[in-house]
């Protein structure tokens, strides 16, 4: 066939294109539909609590994201260093996900409970009080703000409509949970029983009596990687 | 500009009024660069033969004839580094953390598997080579001076079980129950304990609440000497209390008299943690072996016992 054949027939060309056309959206359309069967089936997973969401925001605000990848890579090196490789179950209640390849700081995938949260208030105030050849900025007002999480219910409905399976339930009460886990000894028999009895309820920022945004931070930080049971996790073979 | 008469066209015109026919050059692409063109499409085609490549619908995927799969690689790797070490661990579990410092060649060995461990879990607090940071209380473990005890054992069982820090506030403001002159009496007497107390008066009245209605000594010892070599009426203290002795010039928090002043008036709750793994066998956690090797690589930082 030549050009000219084509170039003079509009209707052989339009077809031609749309073939074309059609190509490139199946090859780029289709595997979405079977991107489910990619997320492993794991035990432990939950959506984030109030209080580590809105850390996750403050995470994404400062654009940690910037220097922290969260994917440890199925590699040996990343292995021995980070732990486990990252499951995509693990992200697959992330909006905005955080994985990246861009690390001038470690891989934040599993720093959950790798640190203490006094270490954790001490870093972000300054970091080279820890640790003295570090390069990450400091972050002394996470400490300062107070929390906002007026808007917590509408972020919650968000999230559930792209698939984040937030309960009702979960969503009515999801001031007085935020409040349950920033302030140390509060009820909190309702938190626990509407996300899992393993969260973790501590005085993340070291002043008990206020919510800051160190308190979600350190709330969110300290949860990362934490979830998957790996106990009952088999490894598939891909 | 090239010759028109060189350049060859599809042949086709559109216009030829006026003398300028519009016609459409034809340039044929290089040849180098076209049968670098088909040599990836080829070696795409290959690609998919050897290595997983396509979805199926259901979940499934082409697999390959090679077989390769990056999780394997992973596994085969973990496999190979671990059966090189296995001669050395093997022996290192077997025996005991004393008799292992016996042997020069485990020793250099753990020492040095110890300060991998070390470098990725405990310098981020403990600072690189264990000189510690004054910001969060860090201790440092290149000295001699111990919070519960550097034999190899106490070692070993504060890494086991992580230590949790019980210095009580007492400033009334700060749910304690004395005044801030009591604090700044107490700070008095605690900074005589070194010699550097500034007013007598204060010190003397901060001594009598020390053994008094504070009841520092039934922690800190009657000497002020710590839980680990103190003792408190006559008898040895308990030394998993880890209370920190106030004698010598090593602070933990720092020594000038602000901030022993805030560590009286507000406490504090240094946390080390457990690194023992947990009933889940959570993977971050650090196992017997891994435990093993740490120990005596702090135990040899400079302040073993």
């Amino acid at each position: 066939m030549k050009h000219s054949t084509i170039e003079k027939s509009i209707p052989l060309m339009s077809i031609l294109t749309l073939v074309m056309v059609l190509i490139g959206g199946i090859v780029e359309i289709v595997p979405l539909f079977f991107i489910k069967s990619t997320i492993e089936k794991v035990e432990g997973m939950r959506p984030y609590t109030p209080l580590e969401l809105r850390g996750q925001d403050i995470y994404v605000r400062e654009g940690c994201y910037n220097c922290h990848s969260q994917m440890i890579r199925p590699f040996r090196d990343e292995q021995e260093r980070y732990g486990h490789y990252s499951l995509a179950a693990e992200s697959m209640y992330d909006h905005p996900f955080q994985w990246g390849s861009k690390r001038t700081g470690p891989d934040l995938a599993r720093v959950g409970g790798k640190y203490s949260n006094l270490w954790h208030q001490a870093h972000m105030k300054n970091p080279r009080d820890v640790v003295p050849e570090s390069v990450m900025p400091a972050y002394p007002w996470l400490a300062e703000n107070d929390l906002d999480y007026g808007n917590i219910k509408k972020r919650m409905e968000v999230l559930q409509l792209v698939g984040v399976p937030y309960s009702q339930e979960q969503i009515d009460n999801a001031v007085e949970d935020l409040k349950a886990q920033a302030i140390p000894d509060s009820d909190s028999d309702g938190l626990l029983a509407r996300y899992d009895e393993k969260v973790p309820l501590e005085d993340f920022d070291g002043e008990p009596a206020r919510i800051t945004e160190l308190d979600a931070m350190v709330a969110y930080l300290q949860i990362l990687g934490t979830m998957v049971d790996f106990s009952s996790y088999q490894a598939q073979a891909r | 500009m090239a010759d028109e008469k060189e350049i060859e066209t599809t042949g086709h015109q559109w216009d030829d009024e006026e003398g300028y026919p519009l016609k459409e050059y034809n340039n044929p692409l290089p040849k180098w660069w076209l049968y670098s063109y088909y040599a990836t499409i080829v070696y795409a085609v290959i690609y998919w033969i050897l290595y997983p490549a396509w979805p199926i619908p259901g979940g499934e995927y082409t697999k390959g004839v090679l077989g390769w799969s990056q999780h394997k690689q992973l596994e085969e790797e973990m496999a190979a580094s671990q059966a090189a070490k296995k001669p050395f661990n093997d022996k290192i579990s077997a025996l005991t953390t004393s008799e292992i410092t016996q042997d020069s060649q485990l020793l250099q060995y753990a020492v040095s598997a110890g300060k991998a461990i070390f470098g990725d879990n405990c310098a981020p607090c403990h600072g690189g080579g264990g000189v510690g940071a004054k910001a969060g209380g860090f201790p440092a473990l290149v000295d001699d001076d111990w919070l519960y005890g550097g034999t190899l054992e106490q070692i070993s069982e504060t890494i086991h079980m992580g230590r949790a820090g019980q210095m009580p506030p007492h400033l009334d403001s700060a749910e304690g129950s004395f005044t801030a002159a009591q604090v700044n009496d107490l700070t008095q007497y605690t900074l005589s304990l070194s010699g550097r107390s500034t007013d007598a008066g204060a010190a003397g009245r901060g001594d009598a609440l020390y053994r008094g209605d504070a009841g520092c000594n039934n922690c800190h010892g009657d000497e002020g000497k710590g839980s680990l070599l103190g003792s408190a009426g006559g008898e040895k203290l308990d030394t998993s209390i880890g209370a920190p002795n106030l004698t010598d010039a090593i602070w933990l928090y720092g020594g000038d008299e602000a901030t022993v002043k805030t560590s009286i008036a507000k406490g504090r709750k240094g946390n080390m943690p457990a690194w023992e793994k947990d009933s889940e066998g959570n993977n971050r956690k650090l196992s017997e072996l891994d435990i093993k090797l740490l120990s005596i690589y702090v135990h040899t930082l400079g302040g073993g016992k």
